[in-house]
């Protein structure tokens, strides 16, 4: 299993949790700003991964013939 | 010598048999032969028996029922691989390993025949999809790694998208042997322990011959048996094989399997920058929503200290008012006189009027 794309998908879901909470009624501007920042930082690590990382491709050793 | 002096040996008739039987299986130990299907029929619902003819000829054939992996009828042209043998009584016949439809038309009509049956039993019923997961972290695929189909799976696999495990199963997937061969794939990718969660099968394009393997009745039911959800990618998009109806999802080609499997991240990085992007703006939004709020209430803050104001100053006027009417020029303005001093005869009082002060005398006093 590949731990990268799990935190990818982690990152996104996080940062769709993050985006959500500006839309929610528990909104408060004393906390906006410190949630953009973390939702910025998301965005960027996500961004990264999906440049850098690449998929792992193994060819099965056993025979099927 | 004459010719009757080299025969060496005397056979018994079960011997002869045996040698001849040792020599065809020498000579010709897997052969082909293409014909027409004939006196098709099965026996106990375990042994097949049919001809395979031409207008030159006819040979009978044998094989078990569960040998035969598409299904045949009389008429249909079919190639058969057998072994030639001769039985213990005396009659030669072909023992067939296997057997395939042969030409445009007989591939179509065991396509037919075989769809209509699995079809029956549900094999190909909506409510049997599976939905593939949005992504995926673990994906087998079983393919030819030689063939190009696979090639361009990779590829857009690997342009789309990142950091997947994909564990390749390598397999013949045309010919004789291409069904048993993904058969076997399909279940040790079934019987892993850690089991991925998309089996993808696919291959280019060909001719129907070619993509034949795909309508194998047995790789058939055991996609459909397959815990893992399938994605099938086979042939072109017009090619329809019956693999593709089982599957839990249908690409058109090994590509469009692929752009399925996966999102493009492109895709992903700019909705990332736009929910990003977004959050700022909402940020401002609410910040101007409470200045506005803060500018209303003070609004409303002013205009309750001047209606208390107004208020304060009616009832001082009020008081102004009354004090006014109190007051005794006011009296006096409206011809009334004030009197000072003692109220008895011969007493000097003073006189106010609104004009002057008198100086006055009392002459009398009468009581009222």
């Amino acid at each position: 299993m590949s731990s990268t794309n799990k935190s990818i998908q982690e990152k996104t879901a996080g940062l769709t949790k993050l985006v959500a909470w500006f839309d929610s009624d528990e909104f408060t501007l004393e906390s906006a700003l410190d949630k953009f920042k973390q939702a910025e930082k998301l965005a960027l690590d996500i961004e990264k991964d999906l440049t850098s990382l690449k998929n792992e491709i193994q060819i099965v050793k056993k025979k099927f013939d | 010598m004459g010719r009757m002096d080299i025969v060496q040996q005397v056979f018994s008739v079960s011997d002869f048999i045996a040698v001849v039987n040792q020599t065809l299986e020498y000579a010709y130990p897997n052969i082909e032969v293409e014909g027409e299907v004939a006196s098709f029929k099965v026996n106990q619902g375990k042994f097949v028996f049919f001809d395979i003819k031409d207008s030159g000829g006819s040979i009978g054939c044998f094989m078990t029922v569960w040998q035969l992996r598409v299904p045949i009828e009389d008429g249909m042209k079919v190639i058969v691989t057998a072994a030639p043998k001769l039985t213990q009584w005396g009659k030669f016949s072909l023992t067939v390993k296997a057997v395939r439809p042969s030409g445009e038309g007989a591939l179509k009509k065991s396509f037919e025949l075989l769809k209509a049956k699995l079809e029956v039993e549900g094999l190909f019923a909506p409510e049997r999809k599976r939905q593939l997961p949005l992504i995926p972290r673990h994906v087998a695929v079983i393919s030819s790694t030689q063939a190009a189909g696979y090639a361009d799976f990779i590829k857009i696999l690997n342009d789309r998208w990142v950091g997947i495990r994909v564990d390749v199963a390598h397999v013949q997937v045309q010919g004789t042997d291409a069904p048993d061969q993904i058969i076997r794939a399909v279940e040790y990718f079934n019987q892993r322990e850690l089991i991925p969660e998309v089996l993808v099968i696919i291959r280019g394009g060909g001719s129907a011959d070619d993509l034949a393997a795909f309508n194998d009745e047995l790789l058939v039911r055991s996609i459909a048996g397959s815990r893992i959800p399938t994605l099938i990618g086979v042939g072109h998009e017009t090619d329809e094989s019956l693999a593709d109806l089982v599957a839990d999802v249908r690409a058109a080609t090994p590509s469009n399997a692929a752009q399925i499997l996966v999102p493009d991240r492109l895709d992903i990085i700019r909705a990332v920058r736009a929910q990003v992007g977004s959050l700022l703006p909402r940020i401002m939004q609410v910040v101007d929503q409470q200045k506005q709020e803060v500018r209303e209430r003070l609004t409303d803050i002013v205009r309750k200290i001047e209606q208390v104001v107004d208020e304060k100053a009616m009832y001082i006027s009020n008081l102004r008012n009354v004090l006014a009417q109190l007051n005794p020029n006011a009296v006096l303005s409206r011809g009334y006189a004030l009197i000072r001093g003692n109220i008895k005869v011969g007493s000097l009082i003073e006189i106010e009027t609104n004009k002057a002060i008198l100086g006055a005398e009392v002459k009398n006093v009468v009581n009222k």
